[in-house]
């Protein structure tokens, strides 16, 4: 009987280790999407252009998203999930000792909200149906451009872009 | 226990030694056949322990031959689990049915049983989530909604694989712990949430499956010898 009881709870012991060390403790799926921007020369504009120094900033909410400025064609940025709509101000030529070519453009960003259960380890996101974009016109806009690849646009996932900015 | 057996193989083979040319005894020894309940104890001790865990279990089977019983345990269960995003609350009732095997040769006279079983079982069951966070970028503001979302009227169907023992402590009166190993077959998910406890299953894992335990105290009612 001891034996037996010996064997009984070493193999309880190595079950519960084996059944313990499952994958669902970690968050892998894909959780709430961010906006993919992507910006295209709008001379040409099948070809994409790189933006300087870029700076973005979320209305309402304090600092910068990206650390330091950054010079890319493409950019992925949060929206709010708390809101109805994002008000996204992108500066470029940001801090590149010459602030007499910083420009400013701000774009608002409406959409509504749908909560969706991912999993034990990752909750519940947000995904955004019908988006629609609007840009501020002001004196001097570098974008000349800003459109959604869809109209409206849904923003499920972040596989492929969803916005794009000509300049 | 070791002594006990000690001293009956010595006793039986004095015995043989005085045996040896008497005619062979033709009384043959009889198995007790019963019905035997009881109750599990780990449930109602965990819950003293940890707040958010309530259950209670009944456990019963009846030896149908030499080697093989048949098994059941129901009970309710109501648990409130914190997970990282979300926290939710899960209360409901389950029945298991199946078969237990005795594994272990006993000597003459002793019921000790070392349990090799198998279990369908079926549980229904509300799920409540209390508040949940979205999981999103940090940088933005986000808040925990406290609206109450009620998932009613859901349940599980799965199997079960007993590994266990019972052991005779005092005359009719026996201690039993079991361990199993838990594979959900079928289950009615509620819309936009998962069944990620179930009650009498526990915590559901990402392929269906899971474990669960108990220990018992339980009564022999003999009934007959066989």
């Amino acid at each position: 009987m001891k034996k037996y009881l010996l064997i009984i709870s070493l193999l309880t012991l190595l079950l519960s280790i084996f059944w313990s060390c499952e994958k669902d403790e970690i968050c892998l799926e894909e959780t709430t999407p961010i906006l993919i921007i992507r910006f295209y020369d709008n001379e040409d504009p099948e070809e994409f252009k790189p933006v300087s120094n870029l700076n973005v900033q979320i209305e309402g909410i304090e600092g910068d998203y990206f650390e330091s400025n950054i010079s890319t064609d493409s950019i992925a940025i949060p929206i709010k999930v708390t809101d109805d709509i994002t008000k996204f101000k992108l500066t470029i030529n940001k801090d590149d000792g010459d602030d007499t070519n910083d420009d400013t453009d701000v774009f608002d960003l409406n959409y509504t909200r749908e909560e969706i259960f991912v999993s034990r380890s990752c909750g519940y996101k947000t995904i955004f149906h019908d988006a629609e974009i609007t840009l501020e016109t002001d004196n001097d806009n570098w974008i000349k451009k800003i459109e959604t690849i869809n109209n409206p646009q849904e923003i499920t996932n972040q596989k492929s872009k969803h916005v794009k900015i000509f300049h | 226990m070791l002594k006990y057996f000690i001293n009956i193989i010595i006793l039986f083979f004095t015995l043989s030694l005085f045996s040896q040319d008497k005619v062979k005894d033709t009384l043959a020894y009889k198995d007790r056949y019963g019905l035997r309940v009881g109750i599990d104890l780990f449930q109602p001790i965990y819950s003293l322990i940890d707040e958010d865990r309530k259950g209670i279990e009944f456990v019963a089977d009846y030896r149908v031959s030499k080697r093989f019983f048949a098994a059941t345990e129901f009970g309710f269960s109501e648990a409130t689990i914190q997970e990282d995003f979300f926290n939710f609350y899960t209360n409901g009732q389950y029945l298991k049915i199946g078969a237990d095997f005795n594994a272990y040769k006993n000597w003459l006279g002793m019921e000790n049983i070392i349990v090799v079983g198998l279990r369908f079982a079926y549980s229904n069951f509300d799920q409540k989530v209390n508040q949940y966070t979205i999981n999103a970028d940090p940088f933005l503001p986000n808040q925990t909604i406290t609206n109450t979302i009620n998932h009613n009227g859901l349940n599980a169907q799965w199997v079960e694989f007993v590994l266990g023992i019972k052991a005779e402590v005092l005359h009719n009166v026996f201690l039993g712990f079991s361990f199993r190993g838990n594979q959900l077959i079928n289950t009615k998910e509620p819309s936009n949430f998962k069944n990620l406890y179930i009650p009498g299953f526990n915590k559901v894992y990402l392929n269906n499956n899971g474990f669960s335990f108990n220990y018992t105290i339980s009564y022999l009612l003999p009934l007959y010898r066989k």
